[in-house]
């Protein structure tokens, strides 16, 4: 092999084009996926109602009218999916909840990702007895219930949203953890890591250069799965009266009140359950387009 | 001579996202009763698909046409649960990678019985009777311990000697190896070859031994046929293809073996 | 096998007690003490208060004697529930998740391998595409989302079973609770046993029995199961925290007093010691179900024994 006549630069030029063009193909292999294509225009329509659509809708999501009380959804009274027992406006309540459902979703998964990442990389690529104790560690937190720890630590730190970010986060990195593991645990045995070694590039920039990048895919695959999850558990939070707090509102808010207020105003529930079906499903069509597209292995 | 197997315009595709790949293509061949065919060729040349092709063991994906008389029934007419019949039966069948090609959970004894007790409805007792035969004559040491053992309890040669059992269960008419020496070391690979030689005179059991390597085959072949790009290229007697080949693409292989086997 | 045993005991045990301190933790660190949203005490009762509930010792010493308690079994007297200690609360509750989540599990884990292992044999198939589509739904609906839309459907509006209640363990008032918890759970066993017998179909050792010519009935049976069944074996205990979980909720839509009730009231209300009982319990089970689930893989896969 005379790999080792390549500079650094050289190496990295190879690689990352390497790198391009199989993402480039995994774009076009997604793009092809029909469900995946819908699931994203479906996703996509809905972020951009969340954000836009409070604007263009004439009424606030707070804004209690004691006249149009339980109003069932009707083009004329401009209630498009009813309204609630405060006469509030559905449609633009689902909008808001769809804001903090979505965002919850995005950053707690980031800081997820993040804890996750370091974590497994550190473990897989340093091996031996510190891989040992780490994975020891992640295997103790994993059976233990953690979502009813993320309960008492809200019952216990108060009702925060920016807590609900960290302790959502805080517990879901463990799966990532132990993939990215697994994933760096390969990676690092391939020849270009040896070269990267043997022209002397430091562990750190060998983790940030060459196995976080090859990384990417997978990473990117459960980000997509585990955004759904994150949502649910924020929405199980909040159907627990431990989430978001009103004023606020998120579609696990909404759907709750629907639930208890099913008997009088189905709408209630149907409507802010279907936004948030909608988006798992579309998210988890997606994360599959996602990890076929990358991984054109067929079964 | 008696025929035991005729091939006549094999063509095995595969549908692939890609499109379809033919993986063998117009092929026709003989194999005479007790005769050891050699297929030699590269990897991917379509030596094995030739051969699971006509015994239905293919994967999903890939279809097979033409004309495969086998003891003068055509292979390729019969329905999956017919074929069952045969395979096991009366051709035996030995893998490439013995370290994968058994059953994890199920213990030897077990995995060599049930090919006896579903072909031939033996009994347990007379299918442990005939397994401890086998593996004699695979040359198995402490048999009746080993039959309580499981694959991941033994080395690569002894599964290989296990895979052979199995073939044998049944008195097969016929044995299809592919690459059954590939994964074992050499002085591994020179027992189970004179496995096969032994089977053959012994036993008069008709084999197709499927290698890359021209010097496995040349061991236990008595007839050679060499296969590329889904081709036959060359076919005729073992030593004469072999010491004067016709073909260049047989030369260029032959070159690739070292000096030294020559 | 034995060694196996032990050595999970020996990682369940100190987790367990990790626990234990962690919620005795989280007990004492949390603002807002049992008594705190009560009128403000003279300080002689609060006194005996603290010396009641053994508050006036230093922290190590309570841990000790939590801990110890807790070893004997006694979680001790609830904050909330002043008559009752946690044990009578827990007690009164158990029958009815235990009835809940043993039904769900044994319903999911049946159902999931079943179509699972179908869907896998029929590939690409109606059948197969039905059963993932399907479970696809059952994955992306929540189950806070199904449970009260299928109370609406067959208990409003078809008026065919009871939408909450108890009711001494009726099989009517069980049915709704019971698929709302396991239909997630359905999904995702389904899922994992397609691809692994997927996965199973297309080894080399399947390749050996079907070039012995076993029926492919039997292959199924005696070759791909119980390999493909494994990464289910893993999941049992992951899919019971999951259960634990769903049932706060389902109890809470059901009306069901069970003690994901009690668990719910309990952080809501800050009862501590019966949250923290509440928790020990689940934790054990957990572990119990980590245990189960090894001794399961150490008899279906003989490669275990050996390490």
């Amino acid at each position: 092999m005379n790999i080792k006549n390549y500079s650094k630069d050289d190496l990295d030029n190879i690689l990352s084009i390497k790198g391009n063009s199989l993402y480039s193909d995994a774009f076009k292999r997604l793009l092809k996926n029909k469900a995946s294509l819908v699931s994203l225009i479906i996703l996509l329509l809905i972020t951009l109602l969340s954000i836009f659509g409070p604007y263009l809708l004439q009424y606030d999501f707070y804004e209690t009218d004691w006249n149009s009380i339980y109003l069932a959804p009707s083009i004329e009274s401009r209630h498009y999916f009813g309204t609630d027992g405060n006469g509030r406006d559905l449609l633009v309540r689902i909008l808001y909840g769809g804001r903090l459902s979505l965002s919850i979703g995005i950053i707690a998964t980031l800081v997820s990702v993040l804890i996750g990442v370091t974590y497994g990389t550190i473990a897989g690529y340093f091996g031996g007895k510190l891989d040992t104790i780490m994975m020891r560690i992640v295997e103790i937190l994993y059976s233990m219930p953690y979502l009813i720890f993320v309960i008492i630590l809200m019952v216990i730190f108060g009702r925060n949203i920016y807590l609900l970010f960290l302790a959502i986060g805080a517990v879901e990195w463990l799966t990532m953890a132990r993939i990215v593991r697994g994933q760096t645990i390969s990676i690092k045995e391939k020849e270009f890591i040896e070269a990267s070694k043997s022209l002397g590039q430091s562990s750190f920039m060998i983790i940030i250069k060459h196995i976080i990048p090859n990384l990417a895919g997978t990473i990117i695959v459960y980000i997509t799965l585990m955004v759904p999850s994150v949502i649910i558990l924020e929405s199980f939070l909040s159907f627990l009266g431990l989430g978001v707090q009103e004023p606020l509102t998120s579609w696990g808010v909404l759907i709750s009140e629907g639930s208890r207020e099913m008997e009088t105003a189905w709408w209630l529930l149907i409507f802010p359950g279907l936004f948030m079906v909608l988006t798992l499903a579309s998210l988890n069509f997606i994360g599959d387009g996602l990890r076929d597209a990358l991984d054109p292995k067929e079964y | 001579m008696e025929t035991i197997l005729s091939v006549n315009g094999l063509s095995v595709n595969f549908d692939t996202s890609q499109g379809l790949f033919k993986a063998v293509d117009n092929i026709s061949f003989s194999i005479e009763k007790g005769e050891c065919l050699g297929i030699a060729g590269e990897s991917g040349s379509g030596k094995t698909q030739t051969f699971f092709s006509i015994t239905g063991i293919l994967s999903d994906n890939g279809t097979a046409t033409g004309i495969a008389d086998f003891n003068d029934v055509d292979l390729l007419k019969l329905t999956e649960k017919e074929l069952s019949n045969i395979r096991g039966k009366k051709i035996g069948f030995i893998f490439q990678d013995p370290m994968t090609s058994l059953t994890p959970h199920m213990n030897i004894g077990n995995q060599l019985i049930e090919v006896s007790m579903v072909h031939e409805k033996k009994t347990k007792n007379e299918a442990l009777k005939k397994a401890k035969e086998v593996l004699d004559i695979v040359k198995l040491p402490r048999i009746e311990n080993l039959l309580k053992k499981y694959p991941h309890e033994l080395s690569g040669g002894m599964r290989q000697r296990v895979m052979i059992g199995i073939s044998l269960m049944c008195d097969p008419l016929f044995i299809i190896a592919d690459e059954p020496t590939t994964a074992l070391d050499v002085t591994t690979q020179k027992e189970i070859l004179k496995i096969f030689n032994d089977l053959k005179k012994f036993k008069d059991i008709t084999i197709a031994l499927i290698s890359h390597d021209i010097g496995v085959i040349s061991e236990v072949s008595d007839t050679i046929l060499i296969m590329n790009e889904g081709h036959i290229i060359e076919k005729g007697n073992c030593q004469e293809v072999l010491i004067s080949p016709k073909h260049e693409y047989t030369k260029h292989l032959l070159s690739c073996v070292p000096e030294w086997m020559k | 096998m034995i060694q196996l045993i032990i050595k999970r005991l020996a990682i369940a045990i100190p987790t367990l007690i990790i626990i234990i301190a962690f919620v005795f933790g989280l007990m004492r660190v949390a603002p807002g003490g049992p008594f705190t949203n009560e009128r403000a005490l003279p300080p002689e009762i609060e006194q005996k208060i603290n010396e009641a509930y053994d508050l006036d010792k230093p922290l190590i010493h309570q841990f000790g004697i939590y801990l110890s308690k807790i070893a004997k079994g006694d979680l001790g007297p609830s904050y909330k529930y002043k008559d009752f200690t946690v044990n009578e609360l827990i007690l009164s509750g158990f029958p009815i998740s235990l009835t809940l989540g043993v039904s769900a599990i044994i319903i999911s884990l049946f159902l999931g391998s079943l179509l699972g292992i179908i869907a896998a044999i029929k590939r690409n198939t109606i059948f197969d595409y039905t059963v993932m589509g399907v479970s696809l739904i059952g994955i992306c609906v929540p189950s806070f989302v199904l449970a009260p839309i299928l109370s609406l459907f067959f208990g409003l509006y078809l008026g065919l079973l009871p939408i909450s209640g108890w009711n001494g363990g009726n099989i009517y008032n069980l049915i709704l609770p019971v698929v709302s918890l396991s239909l997630p759970q359905i999904a995702i066993i389904s899922r994992m046993m397609r691809s692994s017998t997927i996965e199973t179909l297309n080894s080399n050792f399947i390749r050996t029995a079907r070039a012995k010519g076993m029926p492919k009935r039997r292959i199924i049976t005696k070759h791909v199961i119980r390999s493909s069944i494994l990464p289910i074996i893993d999941y049992l205990a992951p899919a019971t925290a999951g259960l634990m979980t769903g049932s706060i909720i389902i109890e809470q839509i059901f009306g069901l007093p069970g003690i994901g009730r009690y668990f719910v009231v309990g952080a809501l209300q800050r009862d501590y010691t019966l949250v923290s009982g509440v928790m020990i319990l689940y934790a054990s089970l957990l572990m119990l179900l980590i245990l189960l689930s090894d001794i399961l893989r150490g008899v279906l896969d003989p490669r275990v024994k050996i390490k």
